[in-house]
Parts: structure tokens; C-alpha cells; sequence
């Protein structure tokens, strides 16, 4: 069973025929016969959540923008796909662009939005020749335009490439980005379905959230809702990387166990290692030891064995791997990346990083662990957004699950897994 | 709604955040990037608090309260919260308070002592980075700053410059200005009031004094233009460190521009004049004030009565224009004028005859709230840059700003700009009046002394096109909330004057006068005008003064201000006594006027430099500056306000105080010892401001008309005719930069670095056209003379307009242009001759 990745194993899938012979745009199609309310009504009730790690419901989101007497309204696709260890979006926006075309003409109708962004992270260059392309296409096919399909609606869609920064994933900083501001996030509320892109009420989805509205139109609500897990259901799109044999973007129905994902589905350990830590949903979701991963990969189960599915994004360590390492790389990339805007995540992620420096290169001191994690408590739950408390999240895991590697790099001045 | 903080009932009634009802009921949270005048911000993280209900710390400068909100703004876990941001803020903040300037008055610094911890965890290096110090007023420190992004706020969100912007990311953010190194902004200097901390300062009083050691903090007026924002004079022993304004005080509510931040140096300059000087075999002398004021009193006595004639000074305080007025009425006519007569004083009779008395008394802060604002006669952002800033915030909050001719600081923030060729703007505006009273005829019963100016073909004598002129016709006609902002340049010409008032009065405009000098209001009101009176009591009204001055006023009216050059030059008048005024280098065509005064009996100058006229006088007077007296201004709004003396000049006197000591010498009773006994006759002498009380003076709420009841002036009835002094081709205009007003801020070393000398503005095409690149110079010579000036090529100059400048010795823009005496306002208005431009 495949649909967001169906046709990606075809070399011209990304050509609008090509997508149009396997069904492509009649959902579009259909959609158009539909009120835009009874749309937003089946998205509603087929329990889709967003894709994008937060799990919002999505029909509540285009309810509460749906509600809101200002027009023009936008809908922007996020495509800023900047969480490490996470590329489900790319096989869309590379190699089945229309579905997301589709998806957003279906959304534009439904939200009666006539102005769509696909803000697009700026690391994906050929993503954004793939797009311009298949856009252009549908503008010719009539499925984008003044008059999509002679039914009077209008849709006009195009894409904005961000430059490279990872808190423009967030959606109040995408949007400032998108203005042409220094991206950084907006204090909520207003929250962007009220006051986003201009001023004006804003649906920012992600794009396998998107992809997913011509399936709950193709199969209906109904039948969407009875895949994968009740409380959230629906095909899901898992991104394993790091020590497994078969690394990949696999879609599975929401709540595939991650034993499942990554030995079933990804071939298991590389070279029968035996499995250290994974973090089952981007960097930012905390580390879990091996005795979790029977859990199911939900947004509703993760939480109760101490994680978060976030974007799905499974990142497998196997014994040999240094997780002080990990732990130092993930904090060099949460200082990179923090935007500057709040105290506690400007100057605690670099602090931290300093401190796990320290440590790998063997220059670690006994009460360094306890001030990691003060430091790290001082960030969680205090930073404008969540980048800081992803930051202090991975800290504090890694030290809660692995405390004794930690220790060891202190006593032993130096890291004693790789020799 | 009820809202409980720590356990403490309060009763909400507006829409507000948690930090505002803790501020109001004076419970104190801490906080570094939220500041009452900006946007809100939520990045310090330093005012989190417990709301319950709620999972996490809130920041309490970002959360609306709502009904029966609880929240704690003291606990265990706020302390260790503010405590952690203190800490990260202070990891890679230089422990270099002792030799910080703003040690002693910073928020970081007094945080850390309250709620900080005492030892540090830190034990890595921190970041390093040198401080920025080639701009020549502002030092940026980037290792202090806590990059609360207040300055880059107050910047982009308030003063409207985006001169400064956040760069880069995460703990290497850094402030920096976007032309790099030095600033290339409006030196408003704004973004020092919001600085928190060290990392931004100013040059001017770097390592010379700490908060500390002010021995004194005077709240005052500022000397500079007719906006009269309040500023504190922070003095150490005699000398001023600084000017500072503070937030929600005056008219500026707290903000300054460039003049009123920097330019206050001239008061402590080396150049003052502190000695009497007589002129003694051709050159001028140092005396006694004993033989100098002597010296006065004699030679006054010389003179025929009716050959005497006075400048008053627009930068001097109402209580000594009052005096001044007296004296010359008391010598024996109403030859008294002002500079106020290149533009308001002409003007404002027109319109208050029109349209009311007191029209042009309206608050400045309600312009930004106007949904059109329409400005003309100049850019108000640099001539009234305070003033400025409101029309910026009404273009901001959606509102029409409708600019005619040039006003470059606007440019960012119009809506329409009518490009008319100079000295056109009667036309213009008279047309707009036209096209809204062709769609409603009735509202011309209004305005039956109104005749639209006729001119040929509309289009070619003003260069605006019809369908532009209706658009703007129609943004006002649909207006609800209409302000005009009108510069010297259209104040001058009677019919623009009377087109003005016309579109005032059928769309309920409220009009602004921009004015160039801090009281030139004050001037009107306290009677410095050849045929009215203090108060604004006609001459011809035979108002008995005799019981309080001792004299009757002389019943025949005066000459103005280019009546008396002229009779001067005619031999009529054979002294002039000028007060704080510098004629020869102020007004138009200085060569006739130096011709003039050099025919003169006897000229006597009181001033606080040597000018050029105080260069050619028989005596002059040392007088004392703004910061060293008491008195009062009053704006361009109408609104009385104190000046307070903060440092003293030695051997100088109060402008009144010699007035008074000459006048006992020639037995006319001025019985003062102090600026208040002075308002005190003014309140007996002047109708207007009989009911004024000094406590409104003092809260900044003496707003014309003062309580008083006010009879309206007869109506004038003026012809309306084009103007006469339109030029083709090249026009030459005189520019009033934004970092200059002339005779003081010449004295300013600050303003000087920013704007060291005199340069002709050209648009790049004419810059093309004449051969002129930046930095060439280029004599520009008219008849009447030439000068030889820096060339700068500015994209916002419009094709075909040179600017030239007033205000730097020997190269004064007014020296180069003849004049002609307006026949109903009297103000000069500049011709051009034979213009020529020539590549040096």
C-alpha cells in the first residue's frame, strides 16, 4: 500500500501526465463539486494531524482560519525541511510534485484562499526546478489560474526559497521570511490562521499534511480514518537514517512500531551491530534507549514511552557510535541555527556546546554534568519557542539514558567507545 | 474584568498586558526588551511569571490579562528563572562596568545586583568582538549588548529612519547599521534613549562623567525649532553632559531628533561673546557693561523717536520679546519685527482672519492619527523633525500622506507626491478646492471669500497632472480626519495662504504651521509686530495700556521686518536694535542688506555669538543662552512651556535684563527682577493669557487660547493671483537640513562632524546634465554674488532643483538670491537671477 510515494519509481513522474494516468487532479476534480465547508468538514472528521512534528489537527486549523472574516486569506505549504534526519518531504516535492499541487489547489478551494506559497528550504535546489516546472504545468492544465477547470475559483501558487535557516521551519518565522523580514518567530497569539502572511489569516501545512487531502477526498473520510492508529490516522511517511541497513523514506500506516520500521522495514542493524539509541522523530525529539522501541509511532503513543514522533524522522545509532558525540553534534547545530531572538536559546545553546567540547575532547570536569543540565532546565520551558526546548531536550536525554558514557568521557578524559 | 496578582485583587478596565497592570499598580516585574513606546518584543525572557492554569513561565510584558487571571511575579521558580537569563546574558557580557558609561544608570548591571547570582558557572571563553567607534557621535560596543533589539525597534518602529537592523544569528546577533561602520542615518540618537545598557553610546560625553556625578538634571524646552520637545539638561558643576528627553514627557514623548540631542554644545562653546563691545576707531572693543549700556542710553537719546526700529528674537523667551516690544514702543514707535515674518507671521493673520483666531493651534499628536495628511512649503521631517515623525505615524496606520514638492524624509511614507514646480502650490491647492466643490457646490457657501486662483492651463503652470489633483480631491473629500502641514514656503504667499484656509475650512482640516525657531509663536502673541499689540489686540483697537506700562503705545502702525531694511536703506530709519537675530546673514540678499545697515547711526546687537551683524554693530551686547535663563516658549501648537536655567555664562546677561538696565538709564519703568514678574504684566497687558496659571505652564498644559475668550480679526479679502517669481529651468531652493538651523548649530561640534559644511544638492539626471559628479565643486553665482560649494549628487532631489543651505558662515544660501516684498504678508519672497553653475 503506497500512496504519497506512489509513482515516485517512475522516472517521469514528475510530468503532469504521467500523474494524470494514475488518477492524478480528479480528486482536484471532485473537489471542485464540493462546498468548500463540506471539505473542510471531511478533513475534520478523517482525524488527519499535521505532518509537520507538532500533530495539530488539521481540520480544527482550517476551521479556526475558515472562521475568520478577513480576506485575502494565504495558504502556505511549509517545505523547509530543516529538521536533521528528516527528508519524507523530498520524494514529494522531487519526485511526485503534483500530488502536493493537487493537495494545495484542493486546500485553497476549501479555505477559500486564492494565494498559495510553497516556502521551500533553500538546500533544495532541484526541488525548486522540479516545482517551477510542475506548477507551470498545472497553470497550463488549467488546474491553477483565475478560473481552475472553467468553475470559477481561483488558485495561484508559487514557490519562495528560503535561505537556509532551520527556524524558518517555524511557522511564524516562515512566514516573516516569507515577507522578506530577518526570520525569526512572532509571538502567538495572534496565531498565523488570524494574523499571518500580511496581516491576513494563514494556513501553514506541511507538505505530506497537503499530500494527504487528495486521499481523504479519493477515499473519503471514512475510510482514511480506519488507517493506522485510531487516534491518528492515515499513511505516514518515515524517514530512517544512520546505522541501518536499508536507510530510506518508507510509507507506513501511522503507528508502525519502530521495531517494525527499523528491522523489518529497514533491514535491521548494519552488520548485526547491535542497536544503541534512536531518536524516532528528528534531532529534536528525545533519544530513546533500545528497550523502547516497541512503542508505536503515533503522536498519541510516543509520548507515554518518554519521546515524541515529531516528523518521523528515525536516526538509528548502533554500538559503535559516540553518543557524547551525537549529543555535542546535535547542540553545534542547535547554536548554528538559533535564531538570536530569545535569551536562554541564544546564549545557553552555545554555552552547552562549549561544555560538550570539552567533554569529547577529554577536558571535562565532575560537575559538568550537573551544570549541563541545569543549564538545560534553565532553557527548557523559558525560550520563545520550541528550537531551545529541543535543544535542552536532547541534552537532558542523552545525559538521562546514557549518564554512564557521559561519566566515562569525564573519568577516562576522553571518549572510549571508538578506540 | 478582575485580575489577582500575588494574591492581590485588581480591577482591569482596558486591554492590557500583565507587565502594564503590574507597572500601574506598582508592583515591579523585571524586564529588558519590552519598552511602553515600542513593539512588543517577548525576547528578553526576563519578565516570565507564574499564570495559573498555565504550564509554563509566561513573559508578562507579552500576555493579555484576561477575567480572573491569577498570577504569582515572585516564586521559587522566577527567581531561578531570572536568575538563569541573567547569567546567559552575562556569559558572554564583558565584566568592564568600571569603565562603562553606562555604569550607574544600566539595567543589566542593577538586575544582576537584585537578582543575579553572585559567583559565575561560565569556564569558557567568551565571545569577543571590537567596539565600532568611526561613527562620529555613536560608539557601539557589541560585547554589552544584550540584543534586545530595542534600538532596531525604536529605529524601524518609531522614528521611521531603518537605519540600524539585527545581523547575523544566534549568540554572534549583533546591532549594526545597514551602511556599515558609520551611520547613515537621521542621528536622531533615539536609539541611546532605549539602549539598556552600554553598547550603544554617545560620543559626546564619553569617559567624562558618570550618572552619578550629575549634580543637577533641569527639565526644559529645547532651543532648537518650534516643536518645543521637553528635554532634561543632565549637568555636571557648570557644564552640560547631555540632553536627554524622557518617555511620555512634552510634546515629543520622549523622543528627539539630531538638533535637540546633539546640538546643545554651542552653550559651553569657547566663541561665546562675554564681554560688552563698543566700537572704538572702526573696531570693536571690549567695556564695561557700565559704559556699554551708557554708551546706549546716550546714543539712543541721538536719535529722532520715530527712527528707531527693533528686531525681536525668535529664540529668545516670550518674557524678553515682551520686554523688547515694550521698549521700542516705549521709544517712540511700532517699528518691531521679527524673523517670524519670512513666513508665520504674515501667514497666520491670513488664516486666523479666514478661517478663526487660534486655527493653527492644534496638538501635534493628533497628526498621527489623521487618516490625510497633506504637507507643503517644505519637508517637515527635517524642519520640525518631531513633528515629522507623527505624519510618518499616520502613514503607518494607514493613513494618506499627501506631499507638495519635496520632502525627502517622507519619501518612504507618501502616498502621493505632487512634484510641482516651485512656488506653485496656491494653484494646486486652490484646484483641489475646485474639484471638491464642483462635486459639492453647497460646501462653497463655506468659503464666500474664496475665489479659485485662475491660471491658463493648470497642468503646464504647475506640472501636475488633473486626474492626480482629483485623486487627491477625493482622498479628502472622504477623509474624516484631515491635517496640513505648511512650511515657510507656501506660508509666505498670500494666495496659497487663502487656498489653504480655504481647504481647511470646507474639510475641517486642521492646520499646522511648521516653524524654523523655537518661539516664533511667542513673537506673535507678545505683540513683536508693527501693528498689534501683546495678546493679539489690534493697534487701531486704542487699548489703553498707560495705567500699567506707564506710557501709551504710539497709534501709528510700524513697518515690518523688510519695511525697516528698506527705510533703512532709505535713510528714514537711522538705529536698529536687534535682539538675538541675525538679519544680515537671515534674510535674503545680504549684500543689499549689509549696504543697508552700514547706513545706519547707530545699530546695536545683543547676541550670544559674534554674527555678521553683531560684526558690523556699534555695540553689542553679550547675552545669555537658552539653558542659562528662565522663561518660556511657546510652540508652534500654541503651547506655553518653562525653560529653566541649568548652567550660567559669567559676565553675561539675561536679553531682558539689559533691556531692563538700558531702560533705567532713559527713565522707561520696567520694574522686574525676574522672568515671572515679567509674565505677570503680560497676564494684566494681554487678554490672552490673563487666566494662564503657571502650574499649566509647568504640566505642559498652557494650550492656546489659555482660558481666554478671543475676539475674531475682521476678514481680509485678498486677491488671488499666481506668483511671480516661478523660474525655468534650474531652480535654486533653499534646503533646511535635518542636522542644521544656522547660527547655532554652527557652534555645535557634533553637528558639525555629521554635516561639516555647506553643499548643493543636485538629482542625479541634473548632476548628468551639468557635469557634476559627487564631491566636484561648483560655483553657483547669481547676480548678487557666488559660492563655491561641495556638489552632492541625491537621488531624492527632484531634476532641475539645486539645494543650497542657510546655515554655514560665508555660504549662505540667501546671500545669492534678490527679493520682493510680498504686498500682503510683507514676507520676502526669493527671486532667482541669472543663475549660473559652473564646474571648478
Amino acid at each position: 500500500m503506497s500512496y504519497l510515494l506512489r509513482n515516485i519509481d517512475n522516472p517521469n513522474s514528475i510530468d503532469i501526465t504521467e500523474y494524470e494516468k494514475i488518477g492524478g487532479y480528479k480528486n482536484l476534480r471532485k473537489a471542485l463539486e464540493m462546498e468548500p465547508i463540506s471539505i473542510i468538514e471531511e478533513v475534520k472528521k478523517s482525524g488527519l494531524r499535521g505532518r509537520g512534528g507538532a500533530g495539530f489537527p488539521t481540520g480544527m486549523k482550517w476551521t479556526f482560519a475558515n472562521a475568520d472574516p478577513k480576506f485575502p486569506k494565504y495558504l502556505i505549504c511549509n517545505a523547509d525541511e530543516g529538521e536533521p534526519g528528516t527528508f519524507k518531504d523530498r520524494p514529494i516535492l522531487e519526485r511526485n510534485p503534483h500530488l502536493l499541487i493537487e493537495g494545495m489547489a484542493i486546500s485553497g478551494h476549501a479555505l477559500r484562499a486564492e494565494y498559495g506559497y510553497i516556502y521551500l528550504r533553500g538546500e533544495y535546489p532541484y526541488a525548486k526546478r522540479v516545482l517551477d516546472g510542475a506548477i507551470k504545468q498545472a497553470y497550463e492544465k488549467g488546474y491553477l489560474g483565475d478560473n481552475i477547470l472553467g468553475k470559477g475559483i481561483r488558485f495561484h501558487l508559487s514557490v519562495h526559497q528560503g535561505a537556509g535557516a532551520y527556524i524558518c521551519g517555524e511557522e511564524t518565522a516562515l512566514i516573516e521570511s516569507l515577507e522578506g523580514k530577518r526570520g525569526q518567530p512572532r509571538i502567538k497569539p495572534p496565531f498565523p490562521v488570524n494574523v499571518g502572511a500580511f496581516s491576513m489569516p494563514t494556513i501553514v501545512n506541511n507538505v505530506e499534511t497537503l499530500s494527504n487531502i487528495p486521499y481523504i477526498i479519493e477515499i473519503g473520510s471514512e475510510a482514511y480514518s480506519k488507517i493506522g492508529s485510531p487516534d491518528c490516522p492515515g499513511p505516514k511517511l518515515y524517514s530512517v537514517s544512520g546505522h541501518v541497513e536499508r536507510p530510506g523514506v518508507y510509507e507506513l500506516p501511522m503507528g508502525t512500531t519502530l521495531r517494525d520500521i527499523i528491522y523489518t522495514h529497514a533491514g535491521g542493524i548494519r552488520g548485526g551491530r547491535q542497536l544503541k539509541a534512536v531518536i524516532p522523530g528528528g534531532i529534536s525529539t528525545p533519544v530513546l534507549p533500545p528497550s523502547q522501541i516497541d512503542c508505536p509511532m503515533d503522536f498519541v503513543s510516543m509520548p507515554k514511552h518518554g519521546s515524541m514522533l515529531g516528523s518521523g524522522a528515525v536516526m538509528v545509532f548502533d554500538e559503535s557510535t559516540c553518543l557524547v558525540k551525537v549529543c555535542l553534534r546535535a547542540l553545534r547545530f542547535f547554536e548554528h541555527e538559533s535564531c538570536g531572538k530569545c535569551t536562554p536559546c541564544r546564549e545557553g545553546t552555545g554555552w552547552l556546546r562549549l561544555i560538550l567540547q570539552r567533554i569529547e575532547n577529554g577536558f571535562g570536569e565532575p560537575d559538568d554534568l550537573d551544570s549541563l543540565l541545569d543549564i538545560a532546565q534553565n532553557i527548557a520551558g523559558k525560550t520563545f519557542c520550541p528550537l531551545g526546548d529541543g535543544a535542552a531536550s536532547v541534552v537532558m536525554n542523552f545525559i538521562k539514558h546514557f549518564k554512564d558514557e557521559f561519566q566515562s568521557h569525564i573519568t577516562q578524559k576522553g571518549c572510549q567507545v571508538r578506540t | 474584568m478582575i485580575v489577582t496578582i500575588n494574591d492581590r485583587e485588581i480591577n482591569v478596565t482596558k486591554p492590557s498586558t500583565i507587565l502594564e497592570v503590574a507597572k500601574e499598580n506598582g508592583i515591579h516585574i523585571p524586564h529588558f526588551c519590552h519598552h511602553p513606546i515600542l513593539e512588543q518584543w517577548g525576547g528578553c525572557r526576563m519578565c516570565l511569571v507564574e499564570v495559573e492554569k498555565m504550564p509554563r513561565l509566561q513573559t508578562a510584558c507579552t500576555l493579555y490579562v484576561t477575567d480572573g487571571m491569577k498570577i504569582r511575579t515572585e516564586s521559587e521558580a522566577i527567581s531561578k528563572a531570572r536568575r538563569a537569563v541573567l547569567e546567559f546574558i552575562l556569559i558572554n557580557h564583558p565584566l568592564d562596568c568600571p569603565v562603562c558609561d553606562k555604569a550607574g544608570e544600566c539595567k543589566l548591571q542593577d538586575y544582576v545586583m537584585k537578582y543575579g547570582s553572585p559567583i559565575s558557572r561560565f569556564k569558557e571563553k567568551k565571545l569577543k568582538h571590537p567596539e565600532h567607534t568611526e561613527d562620529p557621535l555613536i560608539v557601539r560596543n557589541i560585547e554589552r549588548c544584550i540584543k534586545c533589539t530595542r534600538c532596531v525597534r525604536m529605529c524601524s518602529g518609531v522614528q521611521g529612519a531603518s537605519a540600524i537592523t539585527m545581523s547575523l544569528r544566534g549568540n554572534h546577533t549583533l546591532m549594526e547599521p545597514f551602511s556599515g561602520g558609520i551611520y547613515e542615518c537621521e542621528y536622531c540618537g533615539n536609539c541611546l534613549t532605549v539602549c539598556p545598557v552600554g553598547a550603544i553610546m554617545s560620543k559626546l560625553h564619553r569617559y567624562k562623567y558618570r550618572q552619578w556625578q550629575v549634580t543637577k538634571e533641569v527639565k526644559t524646552t529645547c532651543s532648537y525649532c518650534g516643536v518645543g520637545c521637553t528635554m532634561l539638561l543632565k549637568v555636571r558643576e557648570n557644564t552640560i553632559m547631555r540632553t536627554e528627553p524622557k518617555i511620555g514627557l512634552g510634546v515629543n514623548k520622549g523622543l528627539l531628533c539630531s538638533r535637540g540631542r546633539f546640538g546643545y554644545e554651542y552653550v559651553g562653546s569657547k566663541e561665546r561673546l562675554t564681554t560688552p563691545l563698543v566700537r572704538k576707531n572702526g573696531a570693536l572693543t571690549p567695556v564695561s557693561w557700565q559704559e556699554a549700556l551708557d554708551m546706549v542710553a546716550t546714543r539712543l537719546k541721538e536719535i529722532s523717536k520715530t527712527s528707531i526700529a527693533g528686531i525681536a528674537g525668535a529664540r529668545c523667551t516670550n518674557e524678553e520679546n515682551y520686554v523688547f516690544q515694550k521698549f521700542i514702543r516705549a521709544l517712540g514707535s511700532n517699528n518691531i519685527d521679527s524673523i517670524a515674518r519670512m513666513g508665520i507671521a504674515g501667514g497666520l493673520k491670513i488664516i486666523e482672519s479666514l478661517i478663526g483666531r487660534g486655527v493653527t493651534s492644534n496638538p501635534i499628536s493628533d497628526i498621527s492619527g489623521s487618516s490625510v495628511v497633506i504637507t507643503l512649503g517644505g519637508d517637515p521631517t527635517s524642519i520640525n523633525p518631531v513633528l515629522g515623525l507623527q505624519i510618518r505615524g499616520a502613514y503607518r496606520s494607514g493613513g494618506k500622506v499627501i506631499v507638495l514638492g519635496d520632502a525627502p524624509g517622507l519619501r518612504r511614507f507618501t502616498t502621493i507626491n505632487l512634484p510641482i514646480r516651485p512656488y506653485t502650490e496656491s494653484a494646486v491647492i486652490s484646484e483641489i478646492v475646485k474639484v471638491i466643490g464642483d462635486t459639492n457646490p453647497s460646501i462653497l457657501e463655506k468659503i464666500d471669500w474664496f475665489k479659485p486662483l485662475e491660471v491658463e492651463s493648470i497642468e503646464e503652470y504647475t506640472d501636475i497632472k488633473k486626474e492626480t489633483i482629483k485623486e487627491v480631491a477625493e482622498f479628502i473629500a472622504n477623509a474624516p480626519s484631515i491635517a496640513i502641514v505648511v512650511g515657510r514656503d507656501a506660508l509666505q504667499r498670500a494666495e496659497s495662504v487663502v487656498a489653504i484656509s480655504a481647504l481647511s475650512k470646507i474639510s475641517m482640516a486642521k492646520v499646522y504651521l511648521m516653524s524654523e525657531r523655537p518661539n516664533e509663536i511667542g513673537l506673535i502673541d507678545m505683540g513683536c509686530l508693527p501693528d498689534t499689540l501683546p495678546g493679539g489686540v489690534p493697534l487701531e483697537s486704542g487699548k489703553d495700556l498707560s495705567t500699567i506700562w506707564g506710557f501709551e503705545p504710539p497709534k501709528s502702525r510700524g513697518l515690518t521686518l523688510m519695511e525697516i531694511i528698506s527705510q533703512i536703506d532709505e535713510g528714514s530709519i537711522e538705529a536698529l536694535y536687534v535682539m538675538g537675530e541675525n538679519p544680515v546673514f537671515n534674510l535674503p540678499n545680504s549684500k543689499f542688506i549689509k549696504n543697508a545697515l552700514g547706513r545706519l547711526k547707530l545699530l546695536i546687537v545683543q547676541d550670544i555669538f559674534m554674527t555678521e551683524t553683531a560684526e558690523m554693530a556699534d555695540i553689542v551686547l553679550p547675552a545669555l543662552s537658552w539653558a542659562e535663563k528662565d522663561g518660556t516658549y511657546t510652540n508652534l501648537e500654541g503651547r506655553i512651556q518653562r525653560l529653566k536655567k541649568a548652567v550660567k555664562t559669567e559676565n553675561c546677561k539675561e536679553d531682558w535684563l539689559i533691556i531692563k538696565e538700558i531702560s533705567a538709564r532713559l527713565g522707561i519703568n520696567m520694574p522686574y527682577s525676574s522672568a515671572s514678574d515679567i509674565f505677570e504684566e503680560i497676564k494684566r497687558v494681554s487678554p490672552l493669557h490673563r487666566n494662564l496659571s503657571s502650574e499649566a505652564i509647568e504640566k505642559g498644559k498652557a494650550l492656546w487660547p489659555y482660558g481666554a475668550k478671543v475676539k475674531e480679526p475682521e476678514l481680509l479679502s485678498i486677491e488671488m493671483k499666481p506668483a511671480s517669481n516661478t523660474t525655468q529651468g534650474i531652480s535654486l531652493l533653499v534646503e533646511r537640513p535635518l542636522f542644521h538651523s544656522g547660527t547655532l548649530s554652527r557652534k555645535s561640534p557634533a553637528l558639525r562632524s555629521i554635516y561639516p559644511e555647506a553643499i548643493a544638492k543636485v538629482s542625479p539626471s541634473t548632476g548628468q546634465a551639468l557635469g557634476l559628479k559627487n564631491g566636484d565643486m561648483v560655483k553657483i553665482g547669481t547676480k548678487n554674488g557666488s559660492l563655491s560649494l561641495k556638489v552632492k549628487i541625491d537621488k531624492s532631489v527632484r531634476s532641475n532643483i539645486l539645494y543650497i543651505s542657510n546655515n554655514f558662515e560665508g555660504k549662505g544660501a540667501y546671500g545669492l538670491f534678490e527679493y520682493i516684498i510680498e504686498p500682503i504678508t510683507k514676507a520676502p519672497l526669493i527671486v532667482q537671477s541669472e543663475l549660473s553653475i559652473q564646474k571648478e
